[in-house]
């Protein structure tokens, strides 16, 4: 091949492989907005937030971004909102073992990247992130859930809580709880948190009185 | 050896500046390290250290490149800088509004506040990874790119002698600054948003940037063994070409999980698998090259040349390839793994090659005959290895966390907490390790050729 023909391969095949990129972007485009909600003013305030206080120079989103905080592209889907809020405007008062500063995140920006961060968590992400292999497994070792521990699963409490070292660290660690709580206690927090433990992010459990019981139930033979 | 055209000494004052900036985003880089042990440790948050960090990864780069480019076209185009004086400009206006970004970083790092957007645009910070310039940054940027190419321009048309390096050279700083552009969009969708973001970062790195480090790999071939120019030149084709033709499509891979259709996997996956071809191409070129080289008289730009090649290859090559697949990427996208891969493959890809050139480069301005290389040396191993075992140690973190956050399905918080301590302590120490090869190489670049010895009086140089 002679050198003229090289160049004229490299310069001609670049124009043909960017053509194909230039029609893939044109038909990406008009099937975006199909793929996600409609986005509100609301929406755009909470991303300008998340732009406002470069919230990616730690995070990620849609898995792009820093690698020293939590990806939050789909946190709404398992955080209470009611966390959320107190978390982003004073992250240790929400959970003490919080690395994140207190950035001075104002409580209508907190409102907007919350709406913001429910549009991305509503994305269609082609599955992603994947749902791990062995929590899809489901059950535990083939034991036979006790009706608590199903109520613990089906209300997503160890999104936040961990017992016996699986589960979310967003909230206090479970395993003993039963050692340190009565009934009575147990029963009126589920009801309403706020009144037990002051400044408490937990949200209240939504529950039937019997659903109630059982999640008790569980949690005192929790020793 | 001294520069044949007295305007190519315009080089230096990038490379000076280039050299600065290098040693401030491996200070950076390390304080960022001991963050991920002690998150407090320092007045500016990890968010504001990682900003500079990158950012001044982007701009030392930028800045070597320009004044490879500086010392090449006059040397290609036989002729002087069309204007010197406008070049000298040029540098300056760069080195301001640079300095200005950064001092609004760290400002808005001790003060979030003050980055409340005027006007809807946010003043001292965009908060957009990599690009994090603010929109006033952006325009100064564009402008003294242009006015870079545009005296790059010119200095070709006063002889009209193109040649294949130059062309090259050029036609991917042109592709550079207009890729700059799709950033500068405001959309209201962040899946639109990081769709055209990704136009900047990955045709910059995987495309643009390779286009230039193969015509510089051309340039310093031929520079360094006097191999032919036509044998160079047309390798230089077929590797540039390479690159273009995977690497455009290759961007798919970066649209598997961001909201886009799935026929990005496809494309991406195929596509991104084929870019480690004409990485290999380039260590196979120079090896080929160098191979028959006797009696080289710079040493240590043999050595970076032909290193540059080689890890070009391992790190963004291998490191690529090992996730690029989206079946895999699946489990590794957003984690320690992508780290491991950016790390080597900048390192590999451009931080030897800005090396390579000021060893090449330099010697010539400073109108050194020889020098030497065992700083150059020295400084190579000490980078070198302590950036081959950050890259283990990071990759090792990310394996790690891959099966513990995404296959067993434990909690970010939980995994970064427990697993890996030692990681981040070995990263931090091979990070001061990497230090000490940057300031060797920072006291060598500010003494090479100052020593009385060694340089060449205009007397001697007739004898």
């Amino acid at each position: 091949m002679s050198n003229k023909a090289a160049r004229n391969l490299f310069i001609l095949g670049s124009l043909f492989f960017f053509a194909i990129f230039l029609g893939l972007t044109y038909d990406t485009m008009g099937k975006l907005d199909k793929r996600a909600p409609e986005i509100t003013e609301q929406v755009n305030a909470g991303k300008m937030v998340w732009h406002k206080y470069d919230c990616i120079g730690c995070h990620t989103i849609f898995g792009n971004g820093s690698y020293f905080a939590p990806d939050l592209t789909k946190t709404t889907l398992n955080k209470p909102k009611i966390y959320l809020r107190q978390f982003l405007m004073d992250p240790r008062s929400a959970n003490p073992n919080a690395s994140m500063p207190k950035l001075g995140i104002r409580s209508e920006e907190a409102d907007d990247l919350i709406v913001f961060l429910d549009w991305t968590s509503r994305v269609d992400t082609n599955g992603w992130p994947p749902k791990p292999i062995l929590a899809a497994a489901g059950g535990v070792a083939g034991k036979e859930l006790t009706e608590g521990q199903r109520v613990y699963q089906s209300h997503g409490c160890s999104a936040c809580h961990t017992i016996n070292g699986i589960g979310g660290t967003t909230g206090p660690d479970l395993t003993r709880v039963g050692a340190k709580r009565d009934r009575a206690w147990l029963v009126g927090h589920f009801k309403d948190p706020v009144a037990f433990v002051k400044n408490s992010a937990m949200p209240k459990v939504e529950a039937p009185e019997s659903e109630i019981d059982k999640l008790t139930d569980y949690m005192l033979t929790l020793k | 050896m001294s520069v044949k055209y007295q305007s190519q000494k315009i080089a230096e004052y990038f490379y000076t500046f280039a050299v600065v900036l290098f040693l401030v985003q491996v200070v950076v880089g390390i304080i960022a390290a001991v963050q991920f042990i002690w998150p407090s440790f320092f007045i500016l948050n990890f968010n504001t250290i990682r900003t500079l960090h990158i950012n001044a990864l982007v701009v030392w780069h930028l800045a070597g490149l320009m004044g490879a480019t500086y010392y090449v076209v006059p040397e290609e185009s036989e002729t002087e800088l069309w204007s010197l004086p406008l070049a000298k400009l040029q540098f300056w206006a760069t080195v301001v509004a640079i300095t200005a970004v950064v001092l609004g970083y760290i400002w808005m790092g001790l003060n979030p506040q003050a980055n409340s957007p005027i006007m809807g645009i946010n003043p001292l910070n965009e908060g957009r990874e990599y690009i994090e310039a603010p929109r006033w940054a952006d325009m100064l940027i564009v402008i003294s790119v242009l006015l870079f190419l545009f005296i790059n321009f010119m200095t070709m048309m006063k002889t009209k002698r193109w040649t294949g390096i130059q062309g090259t050279l050029v036609g991917g700083l042109l592709v550079l600054a207009l890729m700059y552009l799709p950033g500068m969009f405001y959309s209201k969708s962040m899946v639109k948003d990081q769709f055209w973001w990704w136009w900047v970062i990955h045709l910059w790195v995987e495309g643009a940037w390779e286009v230039i480090a193969g015509a510089l790999l051309a340039f310093m071939l031929m520079k360094v063994v006097g191999a032919k120019r036509e044998v160079v030149e047309k390798w230089m084709y077929i590797e540039v070409g390479f690159v273009m033709f995977t690497g455009i499509l290759g961007t798919g891979h970066h649209y598997y999980w961001i909201g886009t259709p799935s026929y990005w996997l496809w494309v991406g996956g195929i596509f991104s698998s084929l870019e480690p071809l004409p990485l290999l191409f380039m260590v196979w070129d120079a090896f080929r090259t160098t191979r028959e080289a006797r009696n080289v008289e710079n040493k240590a730009g043999l050595y970076y040349t032909v290193a540059h090649a080689i890890f070009n290859f391992v790190g963004a090559g291998l490191w690529g390839i090992i996730h690029t697949l989206p079946q895999i990427n699946k489990w590794t996208h957003g984690t320690q793994i992508t780290t491991a891969h950016g790390h080597l493959a900048f390192y590999g890809a451009y931080v030897l090659l800005v090396m390579a050139m000021i060893y090449i480069t330099l010697p010539a301005i400073r109108g050194v005959k020889s020098f030497d290389a065992s700083r150059a040396f020295a400084s190579f191993w000490w980078m070198t290895i302590s950036m081959v075992f950050i890259v283990l140690t990071i990759t090792g973190a990310g394996m790690v966390q891959v099966y513990m956050e995404r296959l067993m399905g434990l909690d970010y918080v939980a995994v970064k907490a427990t697993y890996n301590l030692w990681f981040w302590i070995l990263r931090a120490i091979f990070g001061v390790g990497f230090l000490i090869g940057v300031g060797i190489f920072v006291v060598d670049f500010f003494r090479l050729g100052k020593g009385s010895a060694h340089v060449v009086t205009a007397a001697s140089e007739r004898a």
